[in-house]
Protein backbone atom coordinates (compact mmCIF):
# COMPACT_ATOMS: atom_id res chain seq x y z
CA UNK A 1 0.00 0.00 0.00
CA UNK A 2 1.29 3.63 -0.77
CA UNK A 3 1.71 6.02 2.19
CA UNK A 4 1.87 9.65 2.22
CA UNK A 5 4.19 11.47 4.69
CA UNK A 6 1.86 14.55 6.26
CA UNK A 7 3.27 16.28 9.06
CA UNK A 8 6.57 13.49 9.55
CA UNK A 9 3.72 11.16 9.62
CA UNK A 10 3.10 8.47 7.14
CA UNK A 11 -0.07 7.35 6.41
CA UNK A 12 -1.20 4.81 4.21
CA UNK A 13 -3.78 4.74 1.31
CA UNK A 14 -5.37 2.87 -1.51
CA UNK A 15 -5.32 4.38 -4.64
CA UNK A 16 -8.81 4.29 -5.15
CA UNK A 17 -9.13 7.60 -2.04
CA UNK A 18 -7.42 9.66 -4.61
CA UNK A 19 -9.47 12.42 -4.95
CA UNK A 20 -9.54 14.28 -8.26
CA UNK A 21 -9.84 18.42 -8.22
CA UNK A 22 -9.67 18.77 -11.88
CA UNK A 23 -10.11 22.53 -11.03
CA UNK A 24 -7.60 22.63 -7.84
CA UNK A 25 -9.11 24.41 -4.67
CA UNK A 26 -9.98 27.63 -5.22
CA UNK A 27 -7.12 29.88 -6.21
CA UNK A 28 -4.79 27.00 -5.63
CA UNK A 29 -4.95 25.12 -9.24
CA UNK A 30 -1.66 22.74 -7.84
CA UNK A 31 -3.98 20.94 -5.45
CA UNK A 32 -5.04 18.12 -8.28
CA UNK A 33 -4.81 15.22 -6.25
CA UNK A 34 -5.23 14.58 -2.74
CA UNK A 35 -6.12 12.23 0.10
CA UNK A 36 -8.13 12.58 3.02
CA UNK A 37 -6.84 10.98 5.97
CA UNK A 38 -9.41 10.35 8.65
CA UNK A 39 -7.45 11.51 12.31
CA UNK A 40 -8.63 9.00 14.81
CA UNK A 41 -6.78 10.86 17.77
CA UNK A 42 -8.39 14.03 16.74
CA UNK A 43 -11.83 12.54 15.46
CA UNK A 44 -13.73 13.88 13.29
CA UNK A 45 -10.75 15.72 11.77
CA UNK A 46 -9.08 14.81 9.19
CA UNK A 47 -6.21 16.08 6.76
CA UNK A 48 -7.09 16.28 3.02
CA UNK A 49 -3.25 16.20 1.81
CA UNK A 50 -1.91 16.99 -1.78
CA UNK A 51 -0.35 14.11 -3.38
CA UNK A 52 1.94 16.59 -5.37
CA UNK A 53 2.21 19.41 -3.44
CA UNK A 54 4.09 18.83 0.40
CA UNK A 55 3.01 22.20 2.18
CA UNK A 56 -0.69 21.79 0.94
CA UNK A 57 -1.92 19.67 4.17
CA UNK A 58 -5.84 20.91 5.36
CA UNK A 59 -7.42 19.72 8.30
CA UNK A 60 -10.81 19.52 7.55
CA UNK A 61 -14.35 18.51 8.99
CA UNK A 62 -17.81 17.74 7.88
CA UNK A 63 -19.80 20.64 8.89
CA UNK A 64 -22.65 18.77 10.52
CA UNK A 65 -19.84 17.35 13.46
CA UNK A 66 -20.38 21.13 14.33
CA UNK A 67 -22.76 23.22 12.43
CA UNK A 68 -26.00 21.16 12.83
CA UNK A 69 -27.99 23.79 10.61
CA UNK A 70 -25.82 23.97 7.98
CA UNK A 71 -27.16 23.43 4.38
CA UNK A 72 -25.25 24.93 1.50
CA UNK A 73 -28.15 23.90 -0.56
CA UNK A 74 -27.79 26.29 -3.29
CA UNK A 75 -26.59 23.57 -5.20
CA UNK A 76 -29.47 21.53 -6.04
CA UNK A 77 -27.21 19.42 -8.57
CA UNK A 78 -25.65 17.60 -5.75
CA UNK A 79 -26.99 14.21 -4.52
CA UNK A 80 -26.76 14.23 -0.77
CA UNK A 81 -26.27 10.66 -0.27
CA UNK A 82 -23.80 10.79 -2.87
CA UNK A 83 -21.46 13.45 -1.82
CA UNK A 84 -19.20 14.31 1.07
CA UNK A 85 -19.34 17.31 2.20
CA UNK A 86 -16.43 18.95 4.06
CA UNK A 87 -15.10 22.40 5.22
CA UNK A 88 -12.06 23.78 6.04
CA UNK A 89 -10.63 24.25 9.62
CA UNK A 90 -7.95 27.13 10.26
CA UNK A 91 -6.23 25.64 13.83
CA UNK A 92 -5.63 28.07 15.58
CA UNK A 93 -3.29 27.66 18.62
CA UNK A 94 -6.32 28.76 20.64
CA UNK A 95 -8.73 26.33 19.98
CA UNK A 96 -11.13 28.55 21.18
CA UNK A 97 -10.63 30.97 17.81
CA UNK A 98 -10.47 28.09 15.34
CA UNK A 99 -12.16 29.01 12.68
CA UNK A 100 -14.46 27.05 10.05
CA UNK A 101 -14.45 28.23 6.16
CA UNK A 102 -18.57 27.76 5.62
CA UNK A 103 -18.63 30.28 2.68
CA UNK A 104 -16.63 27.46 0.03
CA UNK A 105 -17.00 24.16 1.20
CA UNK A 106 -15.51 21.18 -0.54
CA UNK A 107 -17.91 18.71 -1.93
CA UNK A 108 -16.79 14.82 -2.83
CA UNK A 109 -18.88 12.82 -5.32
CA UNK A 110 -18.11 9.22 -3.21
CA UNK A 111 -18.96 7.48 -6.54
CA UNK A 112 -16.60 9.08 -8.89
CA UNK A 113 -13.78 10.42 -6.19
CA UNK A 114 -14.17 13.95 -7.58
CA UNK A 115 -14.03 16.77 -5.82
CA UNK A 116 -14.92 20.72 -5.83
CA UNK A 117 -14.39 23.90 -3.97
CA UNK A 118 -17.37 25.64 -4.17
CA UNK A 119 -17.96 29.69 -3.37
CA UNK A 120 -21.54 30.08 -1.60
CA UNK A 121 -22.28 33.64 -3.08
CA UNK A 122 -25.45 35.76 -1.54
CA UNK A 123 -24.87 33.26 1.11
CA UNK A 124 -24.84 34.45 5.06
CA UNK A 125 -22.24 31.90 6.03
CA UNK A 126 -18.90 33.23 6.20
CA UNK A 127 -15.16 32.69 5.52
CA UNK A 128 -14.13 33.13 9.05
CA UNK A 129 -16.75 31.43 11.28
CA UNK A 130 -16.06 30.72 14.72
CA UNK A 131 -17.24 27.64 16.79
CA UNK A 132 -20.92 27.99 18.44
CA UNK A 133 -19.66 28.92 22.61
CA UNK A 134 -21.88 26.52 24.23
CA UNK B 1 -3.24 42.26 -21.71
CA UNK B 2 -5.90 42.17 -24.77
CA UNK B 3 -7.75 44.93 -24.94
CA UNK B 4 -10.99 45.52 -27.13
CA UNK B 5 -13.73 47.91 -27.38
CA UNK B 6 -17.42 46.61 -27.36
CA UNK B 7 -20.41 48.40 -26.93
CA UNK B 8 -23.55 47.19 -25.47
CA UNK B 9 -25.11 44.37 -27.04
CA UNK B 10 -21.87 43.13 -28.39
CA UNK B 11 -20.27 39.99 -27.44
CA UNK B 12 -16.58 38.20 -27.13
CA UNK B 13 -16.09 34.80 -27.03
CA UNK B 14 -13.07 33.21 -25.28
CA UNK B 15 -11.73 29.45 -26.28
CA UNK B 16 -15.06 27.35 -28.03
CA UNK B 17 -17.48 27.55 -25.68
CA UNK B 18 -17.30 30.76 -23.69
CA UNK B 19 -19.09 34.23 -24.81
CA UNK B 20 -19.33 37.34 -22.96
CA UNK B 21 -21.88 39.82 -23.45
CA UNK B 22 -21.72 43.62 -22.32
CA UNK B 23 -25.42 43.77 -21.13
CA UNK B 24 -25.86 47.57 -20.16
CA UNK B 25 -23.63 49.78 -19.26
CA UNK B 26 -24.16 53.16 -17.08
CA UNK B 27 -21.94 55.53 -15.70
CA UNK B 28 -18.99 53.42 -14.62
CA UNK B 29 -20.91 50.19 -14.13
CA UNK B 30 -21.32 48.00 -16.47
CA UNK B 31 -23.52 44.98 -16.40
CA UNK B 32 -22.04 41.72 -17.68
CA UNK B 33 -23.48 38.56 -19.21
CA UNK B 34 -21.15 35.13 -19.46
CA UNK B 35 -22.62 32.00 -21.14
CA UNK B 36 -19.96 29.08 -20.58
CA UNK B 37 -19.65 25.41 -19.81
CA UNK B 38 -21.52 24.12 -17.01
CA UNK B 39 -17.83 23.10 -15.14
CA UNK B 40 -16.70 26.44 -15.46
CA UNK B 41 -16.08 28.65 -12.87
CA UNK B 42 -16.89 32.21 -12.93
CA UNK B 43 -15.95 34.14 -9.59
CA UNK B 44 -16.10 37.98 -8.76
CA UNK B 45 -12.01 38.73 -8.79
CA UNK B 46 -12.58 40.13 -5.08
CA UNK B 47 -14.16 37.04 -4.30
CA UNK B 48 -11.90 35.02 -5.38
CA UNK B 49 -9.12 36.68 -3.83
CA UNK B 50 -10.51 36.21 -0.87
CA UNK B 51 -11.03 32.59 -0.88
CA UNK B 52 -7.73 31.93 -2.06
CA UNK B 53 -6.40 33.35 0.80
CA UNK B 54 -8.52 32.04 3.37
CA UNK B 55 -7.04 28.72 1.17
CA UNK B 56 -3.51 29.98 1.76
CA UNK B 57 -4.56 30.81 5.32
CA UNK B 58 -5.85 27.45 6.05
CA UNK B 59 -2.90 25.20 4.89
CA UNK B 60 -2.23 23.63 8.56
CA UNK B 61 1.07 24.33 10.59
CA UNK B 62 0.67 22.17 12.70
CA UNK B 63 3.23 22.74 15.65
CA UNK B 64 2.76 21.53 19.30
CA UNK B 65 0.06 24.77 20.43
CA UNK B 66 -1.93 23.47 17.11
CA UNK B 67 -1.71 19.47 18.30
CA UNK B 68 -2.96 20.96 21.32
CA UNK B 69 -5.87 23.09 20.45
CA UNK B 70 -6.88 20.53 17.87
CA UNK B 71 -7.01 17.99 20.64
CA UNK B 72 -8.90 20.56 22.55
CA UNK B 73 -11.30 21.01 19.95
CA UNK B 74 -12.10 17.57 19.79
CA UNK B 75 -12.95 16.67 23.27
CA UNK B 76 -15.01 20.31 23.13
CA UNK B 77 -16.88 18.81 20.10
CA UNK B 78 -17.73 14.98 21.21
CA UNK B 79 -18.53 16.63 24.66
CA UNK B 80 -21.58 18.66 22.81
CA UNK B 81 -22.85 15.49 20.88
CA UNK B 82 -23.35 14.01 24.23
Amino acid sequence: MPSINIKEQEYSYSEDEIIDFTEGLVGMPEMRRAVLVPLPDFEPFCWLASMEVENMRFIVVNPAEIFADYKPSEFAILNESETITLVIVKVSSDWRKTTVNLRAPIFINKESNRGVQLVLTDSPYRLSESLPQN
Amino acid sequence: MLVLSRRKGEKIVIGNAIVIEILTVSGDGVRIGITAPGETSIHRHEVFTEIQEANRNAETVLGELEKTSLEQLAAFLRVNQK
